[in-house]
């Protein structure tokens, strides 16, 4: 499905494509200390981008970099360089209706402060390395 | 109330601040798309900052701003204009023990693809409006 979404001013608009209703929720520490609480992202296809000028890119990894609005610091994406694969940020789309949180990653790095009420598939750290980035050991 | 440190991503800001353990768990439509979920936020006294030149400070209200450092990207807090304290985003402390989920705000904005199980209070938008806005502010 194609859906458009934005920062939080405005300054950045995008269009994804393929943006399946199954969302994931990260736990991990860098998620956490970089949105503002478990970050809800959705893998998405092709994605476009309007207002490029103002948006700021934070190669946060060997393998990844995270994305947001200069003016707004809203927090859109993390994409994963190789595979050139944008996980959008769910609360950036236009229209928050019709999305399922199907699956938790690095449930090992979550907090015992909070839980979600929804029962999904988890993951941990180490089967996100072994899925994503087999040669590397760190973050 | 303990004095904890904490800080963004790529540590070009650094902060040390009074908090306590409760923290609030905000479902509002501002805060999700500014910080790709429910935001989580705790009181903060005392806030000292290093690398202040790092940090870019968003209106997105007329009585508060967001603040967040302009080279990673990372949410640092939500600041209401009339107030000393800073809602310091949860996941920048570098030290999470101890800290408890007391409340929920903006409930009636949670979109219905999550929620949390922590047994909390929870307020409306318009519950902390209320709480919170001056008799000028309507």
């Amino acid at each position: 499905m194609k859906m458009t979404g934005q920062c939080l001013c405005g300054a950045v608009r995008f269009t994804a494509e393929d943006v399946p209703h199954e969302i994931g929720a990260c736990h991990c520490g860098q998620c956490r200390r970089w949105a503002s609480g478990p970050y809800f992202a959705v893998r998405a296809g092709r994605v476009s981008f309007e207002g490029e000028d103002n948006l700021g890119r934070y190669r946060s990894s060997d393998w990844a970099e995270r994305g947001f609005c200069k003016q707004c610091g809203s927090n859109l994406f993390y994409r994963m360089i190789e595979e050139d694969r944008y996980m959008m940020a769910v609360g950036s789309f236009d229209d928050q209706s019709g999305f399922e949180l199907a699956r938790q990653v690095f449930i090992d790095q979550k907090p015992g402060f909070y839980a979600f009420a929804q029962e999904t598939k988890t993951s941990t750290g180490d089967d996100f390395f072994a899925r994503y980035a087999p040669a590397k050991g760190g973050r | 109330m303990t004095e904890r440190s904490g800080g963004c991503l790529c540590g070009a800001v650094r902060f040390t601040a009074e908090v306590g353990e409760e923290f609030t768990a905000c479902h509002c439509d501002m805060c999700r798309r500014w910080g790709g979920g429910p935001g989580m936020g705790i009181h903060g006294h005392a806030v000292h900052f290093e690398g202040a030149e790092n940090i870019a400070r968003y209106r997105s209200s007329d009585w508060a701003e967001r603040g967040f450092c302009r080279i990673c990207g990372s949410s640092l807090f939500y600041k209401m204009f009339e107030d000393e304290k800073y809602e310091l985003i949860l996941g920048a402390l570098d030290d999470q023990e101890g800290l408890v989920m007391t409340r929920q705000i903006y409930i009636d904005q949670k979109p219905g693809h999550y929620e949390f199980a922590n047994k909390t209070s929870t307020l409306t938008g318009a519950e902390v409006w209320a709480l919170y806005a001056a008799p000028d502010r309507e």
